[in-house]
């Protein structure tokens, strides 16, 4: 029904379109709903009846406030602020508050966790993609020792710093670390190397994985990210979770690039220590490089999980 | 003489069409200095956010003109955001170090989902109302297990082919439990419409599949041996992966879409409140795409700023094929008296994405 409502000292009445009082209530007890956008007004009584209008300016007025809320989303200024705020903290969360978090947490990751995490992760890959190694036994030994000098000054790993030699016709020449220090090199890498400066610059950026817990952030920035984004935007579902994994996906890139970034420094501070030239593992990683991807070059760094070669070369040659 | 009972002559029912008074322009402003709050509190004020957005779609939505409403109290949203918070901390620890213990998580999963689904439904119920009259949810533990757990189980086993039927059971579940005013929502989805728009789901989807096959090797990356993907191939794999996934995840997103908008037209057609009242719904599943996707697309592009226009456009799109046919008078809806409930249920339920309902 119409009705129009006005104050009287402290009390809230209720016209008619007669004039006729319908309700007089004290002025405190009625809730008024908070402002928002342009949408009426309620005013809700204790009898459970209601007074609604779209004169926002007239309920202000009567209740003798403004929402602070209101006035903030109303002005161009505060939505511009606002703007740049999330996009700062967005990107603050990325690219700083994820990885000190996942560091963190890898850091503080018992050893047998890192024992437990490598033998199922070699448990998998065994079964998918790695067959028995062909490579000799003296080989094999001949590398383990290189393995073992360079990681001779490096903290202590969860079980030692070992070679595995694995088939991977599969995977090609490619050399991983795992979290409690096993090394996995493919026989495919051996024919690959040309002096034992360049292996033992793989070997140091593995280690330098190792020592660094990279495997482990890995794990938990995954974790991170969803959840994050999931407590922030609780009911944002209209648009489905796409639009939210594609960032996630770009992110991952970014800190696995940055991980092979910090191995890749790690590698030539440590061949320089043992006398040798970082341009070694530049001329290896080139010559992958070319036999794996032909000579334009394997794909743009904004997608890929390691920076371009091409880079990586010229800022090892450059250390 | 005979005394003759005349009875009133029957009100002509009139068709009420809903309609959505909001504007991209003005959420955006709401939405984005929400989100600064959130950021700025480190995610407390989120559980005020919600309130204000669902507040703004709901009394935005107007049925012969007379809004909604949402009444949901931030405070207890807050506590249940926080709840769900550690269940997926703990959740996420747990399995990464005792991969055993998802075992155990699951069996927690699958009994506590229906507590969790009827918990969500209610405390919306409740805490929406129309015209100062309140809906409510009355569905049971049990009957909430059997439509989404063993009913599951059921199409699962199946291998899918009931799933039209274990579709229909939890919407007339969620339908027929749900009251306005101490009046019970009625639905009755006929079975071959249903079975009708999953069959056709299907053939679009092997259509698809067949299309982004001839698509790949088109592009020349269907011939090449999966077993030959060098991880230190960062184009190769790349752009198989962003081709393929996301060819693969539009097609999901259409197929969702199609599904969803033919059901939602077939359950609210058949819905019918205290006998008097009928909905139809004439929502296009080629429109409906197209929004979806265009939505998607511009979000993307606009790094998330546009996620407001995006949600206003489908609300008015819904709201413009949405009506209710009933008669004039809307007498008979008397309010019940009952507590509000906690919104404990409600984000957990929504953190873990549990779909409760249209």
């Amino acid at each position: 029904m119409d009705a129009e409502a006005s104050r009287n000292s402290d009390a809230l009445e209720i016209r008619d379109t007669g004039g006729v009082i319908l309700a007089s209530v004290p002025l405190t007890s009625a809730r008024a709903t908070a402002r928002l956008g342009t949408m009426p007004r309620r005013l809700d009584f204790l009898d459970g009846g209601s007074f609604e209008t779209s004169d926002n300016d007239g309920v202000d007025r009567m209740l003798g406030r403004r929402s602070l809320l209101h006035r903030l989303e109303s002005s161009w200024r505060t939505v511009l602020v606002s703007v740049l705020v999330a996009a700062l903290a967005t990107a603050a969360f990325a690219f700083y508050g994820v990885p000190a978090m996942a560091g963190w947490l890898a850091h503080h990751t018992p050893a047998s966790v890192a024992r437990y995490t490598t033998q199922q992760t070699l448990l998998t890959l065994d079964k998918i993609a790695l067959k028995p190694s062909k490579t000799s036994l003296s080989v094999q030994k001949h590398y383990q020792a290189l393995l073992g000098a360079v990681a001779a000054g490096a903290p202590a790993s969860a079980s030692g710093y070992r070679l595995l030699f694995r088939d991977a016709p599969g995977i090609g020449p490619n050399a991983f670390a795992l979290p409690d220090g096993t090394v996995i090199i493919t026989d495919q890498m051996i024919p690959m190397v040309k002096s034992e400066d360049e292996i033992e610059g793989v070997f140091a950026h593995e280690v330098s994985h190792v020592v660094h817990d990279h495997g482990l952030q890995r794990i938990y920035q995954a974790s991170l990210v969803p959840a994050t984004i999931a407590f922030v935007t609780g009911d944002a579902t209209q648009i489905g979770h796409f639009a939210t994994i594609l960032p996630g996906i770009l992110l991952q890139a970014a800190y696995s690039r940055g991980f092979e970034q910090q191995a890749d420094d790690d590698a030539a501070r440590q061949l320089r220590r043992m006398g040798k030239n970082p341009a070694a593992l530049a001329d290896l990683l080139e010559r992958l490089d070319k036999k794996m991807c032909g000579h334009g070059g394997c794909g743009p760094s904004w997608l890929g999980s390691h920076p371009a070669t091409a880079l990586r070369a010229a800022r090892l040659r450059q250390s | 003489m005979d005394a003759r009972v005349e009875t009133a002559p029957q009100a002509p029912a009139i068709r009420h069409q809903l309609r959505f008074d909001g504007s991209g322009g003005e959420y955006f402003k709401i939405w984005i200095v929400n989100l600064a709050l959130i950021i700025v509190t480190l995610g407390i004020f989120s559980a005020w956010a919600k309130v204000r957005s669902k507040r703004y779609f709901y009394g935005n939505t107007y049925l012969a003109d007379h809004n909604f409403d949402y009444h949901g109290a931030p405070l207890r949203i807050l506590l249940g955001r926080l709840i769900a918070l550690g269940l997926v901390l703990g959740y996420t620890a747990t399995i990464h170090f005792m991969p055993l213990m998802t075992f155990a998580w699951v069996i927690f999963f699958v009994f506590a989902s229906p507590w969790l689904v009827n918990a969500a439904l209610r405390f919306n119920a409740r805490n929406s109302s129309y015209r100062n009259i309140r809906f409510n949810f009355e569905g049971e533990y049990w009957e909430a297990f059997g439509v989404y757990i063993l009913w599951g189980l059921l199409a699962a086993i199946t291998l899918f082919t009931t799933y039209p039927l274990a579709r229909r059971a939890r919407d007339h579940y969620n339908i027929n439990n749900h009251t306005y005013g101490s009046r019970y929502f009625e639905a009755k989805i006929p079975g071959w419409p249903m079975y009708k728009t999953y069959l056709l789901a299907t053939l679009i989807f092997i259509g698809g599949i067949i299309a982004l096959g001839i698509l790949l090797s088109a592009a020349g990356i269907a011939g090449m041996d999966f077993k030959s993907m060098n991880p230190k191939q960062p184009l190769t794999m790349l752009r198989f992966m962003l081709l393929f996934g996301g060819a693969y995840a539009m097609l999901l997103l259409t197929l969702t879409t199609f599904t969803g908008t033919r059901v939602f037209n077939l359950a609210l057609g058949h819905t019918v409140l205290g006998d008097r009242f009928h909905f139809e719904s004439s929502l296009s599943t080629g429109r409906m795409i197209w929004l979806v996707i265009s939505n998607l697309a511009l979000t993307i592009v606009t790094l998330g700023l546009f996620y407001p226009w995006a949600a206003v456009r489908i609300a008015r799109y819904r709201c413009e094929h949405v009506a209710v046919t009933g008669p004039a008078e809307m007498d008979n809806f008397v309010s019940e008296s009952v507590p509000a409930q906690g919104a404990i249920g409600e984000e957990v339920a929504s953190f873990f994405d549990v779909d409760i309902g249209l």
